[in-house]
């Protein structure tokens, strides 16, 4: 990205979207040549036409219409040619255009901030961007070349009839602009009309559509799929009383469009018939005069679809620029960059690496801290539960750890260095993260579990599997390592997706792993995974922050951190010291029932 | 593709009205445009021939505006109730795509998302069908043969230049259609697997970025986009090549007739009024059929779709039995040896399960994941069948009866079930629990007690006023258990199916069972708890622990897809 983005001024996010489309122009010229060349033809046909016949009923000798003959058979045959090279040019635009936006898009996202990709994730907002892309990319061969197509041979049509007699010339300009301006306006405030007042009730109908075949099987158990369909049939309604309304502009719309070359063609006999008695014009000129503007509105009657395209555009590109432009905001104001103390010139990509919260608070954009005043040292060896009530805020605090999102107050230091300010590559190589909603890719299991290091070997994957508990589940795989997952990860079900991403987080190749709720949905009955990151018997070496609301195996942890429902530390020491301690009444009171149920 | 799909008519009332609206405007709108090219050559002929002036032919030209004027009239109605008939038509199929969906039972093939496609953005594609397409069609029907018919009259000559074209153009029309249904369904599949390819590493961005690998994938982003552009420009070369020669055939005979008309008229054989009448009115036989050919590629995604909805709503669904359930209170479930085919795992998941519940008996399903516990619980509720083995209801003191042929509705109005993944509709929070009962607030109090519901509703400025969004936005999935628990509480159903209820609860989720089905048990309530904490089966009278098979079950045992 060499172009200063930021800080220009913002510009229509339309213009800004197409400049992302990567558009090639001498492209863009050969598209406008062949379209008005094939529409051009069309109206050379009925001109000529017209002069032909017009010519003929004078009774010529032969010879002095052949030219014209052959050129309607020309024309005849070039319209449908040039139309056919058009149409490739200008897909052909359009698909590498998406293609182009896609990348950009993913680009952008993938070296922006971290909040509005997980904020889009959580809103199930994905399939709109793909949707938004194709419709901007849609803009080149709907939108934009149509009506420039249009223009020119509009102007090329009204210059051949002004030649003859300006009047007309005028009249068939005019006309041309009710047809292309006007019918296109209508058609806008039609789209716009029925856009305003459906919006809201079309997003209804996309969440109940989406409620009733996701929960459909429950709500029929429960007796609710009639209200539920009823509810949806009158939200339906809403969106066919918004429909109706903007029905009436949209017919108004095709009316003018029709009407238009109708006026055309009336005027042009209205002015041309007193202009032949005149004198100021020949009987056969009358009849190209008066037949020509039937075959001039072909380019002009798109035009009402066009405009309503480029506001289709227009939105869309709103909306994928609002992303871009939240994810391009700078990742952090002006924040500490070394913690007290630290040394900065001992930074190293290897070797033994520490990640340092000071007084750290954690907070979602917008939203108040969910943890504050946390002091936290990980360093290899070193195995830490921070034990708290589930929510939102636990993937907070690991994101923030992670240096991927910036801290509310406080400071996060991985060997001294701000971990917000390294690149990804270089906070990856020494902290690895995994949160409780981190992706399952619709690929392979192998695929997958390289996602964390991509030179994992089969045997280190089918080990890794294995060490978490997945053996047996590896085994059932028909494909074994390469058994694709599905999209959403719908071949596992809850306890084996935990432990997947379990074993690709252990597969990465940073010393220092947060994990998030390794087992709360997990069938670790006897807490063995649990257990495993933290007394370091699957992670031998290497520093290990788990979040976790369970306490099977923290007898094991280097240091359990308590956080209150406020977010604060409660209690901080090791399992034992915790037991002893007066402050930690609820840890007694939870870890005394978890064990007592447990051996039950 | 069909033109015009019968099942469109007999399956959307609003369909069948806005076609016989089109036919009157069609045959109208033929009339018109063959009354518009006699008036246009009659006013312009005898000035041409200069045996007329002005007055002479101002007449006609008044006629000729009112024409004009009626034509447009013809063209805004058409619009004005294409956008509605459209409309209706698509509400009206998804209404019936969604009951028919949830009436085939919850969906293990992973077809979901596809679905909602076609019920979103797929179905909402016809409107271009319905205002574009339709229209010309029905106008390829009228305008065409009536032009024709007049040009025959005037100057067969012509007509026969015109009738020597028409009859190739159907076939083309038949290999754009052709070639295009190919294409079309095609690339919708390709578009498809592109397309999720790249949403899927969207959504996994945030852990790609966790892992510091987010930087290589946009390179394949960027091939499987070019990927795309390169299949689909290859199929459009094709797609476009039929449409071309269609094109060119329709023009070329416009062409030709017009300079046949010329020398005509040269040699005397035609005269001039006969001649502009068959000029004008020639490129209007093709126009329609032409029309029809632009509008094909966009109407043709909302013809797929509709055929895939129509598809659906042909697929049986499971048949429920007509027999009234008996009385819970007073009858036993039995499994008997009950096995499910695992989708695409060739497994049997739960396989050759014995299960008896009786009433008022708390009966836990235990076992690791993937044994088919949930699935278990499905096939209880009626809303799988058994691939192998079956449910028998015993009422005491009544002959045995197969849950096959229970009447489902009368077997829900006795079942509750709590899914790992509550659906919430939108409304209160009063509302989401009550689930249209009448609930004393006491009671409701009590029951929010015991499921911590009454921490989230505290926590909450408008407390049970406080409304949920879609899918229960708002809430957590934790807090979401905690609403159909509550729910599950303050109902009556006699069989309560608890699916993991403590899988998204804290700490105190395990608590949070036990009292819930401790008071479940206190009612009277017959308890179906899935669970693999050992915390939790401790509840139950029963432990039944669920196993799979990993041997492929027979060919002919298996569902059919």
């Amino acid at each position: 990205m060499t172009e200063p983005f930021r800080t220009r001024v913002r510009r229509d996010p339309l213009v800004r979207a197409i400049a992302l489309l990567g558009v090639r122009w001498p492209r863009v010229a050969l598209a406008v040549l062949t379209g008005a060349g094939a529409l051009g033809s069309a109206v050379a046909l009925a001109a000529v036409s017209a002069w032909l016949i017009a010519r003929a009923s004078q009774m010529p000798p032969v010879l002095h219409l052949s030219v014209a003959a052959v050129a309607v058979r020309t024309f005849g045959i070039s319209r449908g040619l040039l139309r056919y090279l058009e149409r490739l040019v200008s897909h052909d635009l359009a698909l590498r255009g998406m293609a182009h936006l896609r990348t950009e898009v993913y680009r952008r996202l993938a070296d922006g901030r971290t909040a509005p990709l997980v904020a889009l994730r959580r809103g199930d907002l994905l399939g709109t961007v793909g949707a938004d892309v194709d419709a901007v990319g849609d803009v080149v061969v709907r939108g934009l070349l149509p009506a420039a197509v249009a223009g020119v041979v509009g102007l090329g049509s009204a210059v051949l009839v002004g030649v003859l007699l300006p009047a007309a010339g005028a009249w068939l300009a005019l006309c041309l602009l009710l047809a292309g301006i006007v019918a296109p306006w209508w058609a806008v405030r039609a789209a716009r009309r029925t856009e305003r007042r459906a919006r809201a009730a079309r997003t209804e109908v996309d969440a109940l559509t989406l409620t009733a075949l996701e929960g459909g099987a429950e709500l029929a158990v429960a007796g609710q799929v009639d209200p539920l369909l009823d509810t949806l049939a009158r939200r339906e309604r809403e969106v066919a009383r918004a429909v109706d309304a903007g029905a009436r502009p949209a017919a108004v719309a095709a009316a003018t469009g029709t009407a238009a070359m109708g006026l055309a063609v009336l005027g042009s006999l209205v002015l041309g018939i007193p202009a032949t008695a005149a004198g100021a014009l020949t009987p056969v000129e009358l009849a190209v005069v008066v037949l020509t503007p039937l075959a001039a509105f072909e380019g002009a009657a798109l035009l009402p679809a066009a405009a309503v395209q480029v506001l289709r555009s227009h939105h869309a590109a709103a909306r994928i620029l609002d992303l871009l432009d939240a994810a391009a905001e700078p990742v952090r104001a002006a924040s500490v960059p070394t913690a007290p103390g630290a040394t900065p010139s001992g930074a190293s990509g290897t070797g033994a690496q520490t990640l340092r919260a000071r007084r750290l608070a954690c907070a979602w954009p917008g939203s108040p801290p969910v943890v504050r005043g946390l002091d936290l040292d990980i360093a290899p060896g070193r195995r830490i539960a921070l034990v708290g009530p589930s929510g939102a805020g636990k993937t907070t605090v690991l994101l923030t750890l992670a240096g991927l999102l910036p801290p509310a107050a406080g400071s996060v230091t991985l060997d001294g260095r701000d971990v917000g300010a390294l690149t990804r590559a270089e906070a990856a190589s020494g902290v690895a993260m995994t949160a409780e909603d981190a992706h399952v890719f619709d690929t392979t299991v192998l695929e997958n579990l390289r996602v964390a290091r991509g030179d994992v070997t089969p045997d280190e994957a089918a080990a890794t599997l294995d060490a978490v508990g997945l053996g047996p589940w590896l085994a059932r795989l028909p494909e074994g390592l390469d058994t694709v997952l599905g999209p959403d990860a719908r071949r596992l079900s809850g306890g084996e997706r935990r432990r997947v991403l379990v074993a690709r987080a252990l597969l990465a190749p940073a010393p220092l792993l947060l994990l998030d709720e390794p087992t709360e949905h997990l069938d670790d009955v006897d807490g063995a995974v649990l257990r495993g990151l933290l007394d370091g018997s699957l992670t031998p070496g290497r520093g290990v922050l788990v979040v976790t609301h369970r306490l099977a195996g923290l007898e094991r942890a280097s240091e359990v951190i308590l956080l209150d429902r406020t977010g604060s530390v409660r209690a901080r020491g090791t399992h034992d010291e915790l037991l002893a301690s007066p402050a930690a009444d609820a840890y007694r009171a939870a870890w005394q029932t978890e064990v007592h149920q447990e051996t039950r | 593709m069909r033109p015009l799909d019968p099942r469109l008519l007999r399956r959307a009332r609003d369909a069948r009205r806005y076609v016989l609206l089109t036919a009157a405007l069609g045959g109208l709108t033929a009339a018109l445009v063959v009354a518009q090219a006699m008036l246009l050559a009659r006013a312009l002929a005898p000035v041409v021939e200069g045996t007329a002036a002005w007055g002479d032919v101002a007449g006609v030209i008044g006629w000729l505006a009112l024409v004009v004027a009626a034509r447009a009239l013809a063209v805004g109605l058409q619009e004005r109730w294409a956008h509605r008939a459209a409309n209706r038509t698509i509400a009206d199929l998804r209404g019936q795509v969604l009951r028919h969906a949830v009436a085939l039972g919850p969906r293990r093939d992973g077809e979901g998302p596809a679905l909602a496609t076609l019920v979103t953005r797929g179905l909402d594609a016809l409107e271009p069908y319905f205002v574009r397409y339709l229209p010309q069609l029905v106008l390829a029907a009228t305008v065409t043969p009536a032009t024709l018919a007049v040009v025959l009259g005037l100057d067969w000559i012509a007509a026969a230049t015109i009738a020597f074209t028409l009859p190739l153009v159907p076939v083309f029309m038949w290999l754009v259609g052709v070639a295009t249904q190919t294409y079309a369904q095609r690339r919708l599949v390709v578009l498809q697997r592109l397309g999720d390819q790249v949403l899927d590493l969207l959504a996994g961005l945030p852990t790609l970025r966790a892992f510091g690998r987010e930087r290589g994938p946009a390179e394949r982003v960027r091939a499987l986009g070019e990927a795309h552009a390169r299949a689909t420009m290859s199929t459009l070369r094709v797609a476009f090549l039929s449409g071309m020669v269609l094109e060119l055939l329709t023009t070329l005979s416009v062409a030709l007739v017009a300079v046949g008309v010329g020398f005509r008229l040269v040699h005397g054989d035609l005269d001039l009024l006969t001649g502009l009448t068959v000029l004008v009115l020639a490129p209007e036989v093709f126009a329609p059929v032409r029309q029809v050919g632009t509008h094909f590629h966009a109407s043709s995604d909302g013809v797929a779709a509709a055929e895939q909805a129509f598809d659906l709503l042909e697929r049986p669904t499971p048949p429920s039995g007509t027999l009234a359930a008996p009385d819970l209170r007073t009858t036993s479930v039995a499994l008997s040896g009950v096995g499910v085919v695992a989708p695409g795992r060739g497994a049997l998941a739960p396989a050759g399960l014995d299960l008896d519940v009786r009433p008022g008996s708390v009966v836990a399903l235990a076992g690791p994941n993937g044994v088919g516990k949930t699935t278990a619980a499905l096939v209880v509720l009626g809303l799988l069948t058994p691939d192998q083995g079956r449910v028998v209801l015993q009422p005491a003191g009544a002959p045995p009866v197969d849950l096959a042929d229970v009447d489902r509705t009368s077997w829900w109005a006795q079942t509750a079930w709590v899914p790992q993944r509550p659906t919430l509709l939108p409304g209160s929070l009063a509302a989401a629990v009550a689930a249209d009962r009448e609930v004393a607030p006491d009671a409701r109090a009590r029951a929010a007690r015991l499921t911590g519901l009454d921490e989230v509703v505290a926590a909450r400025e408008d407390g049970w006023s406080h409304v949920l969004g879609h899918g229960g936005a708002g809430l957590s999935l934790g807090e979401r258990q905690r609403v159909a628990l509550t729910r599950a509480l303050l109902g009556d159903e006699q069989l309560v199916v608890l699916d993991e209820p403590s899988a998204h609860l804290d700490h105190d989720g395990a608590a949070v069972v036990h009292r819930v089905v401790d008071e479940l048990r206190r009612q009277g309530r017959t308890v179906l708890l899935v669970a693999h904490r050992r915390e939790l089966l401790a509840t139950a009278d029963v432990v039944v622990t669920v196993g799979a098979s990993a041997t492929e079950p027979a060919r002919e045992e298996g569902r059919d897809d």
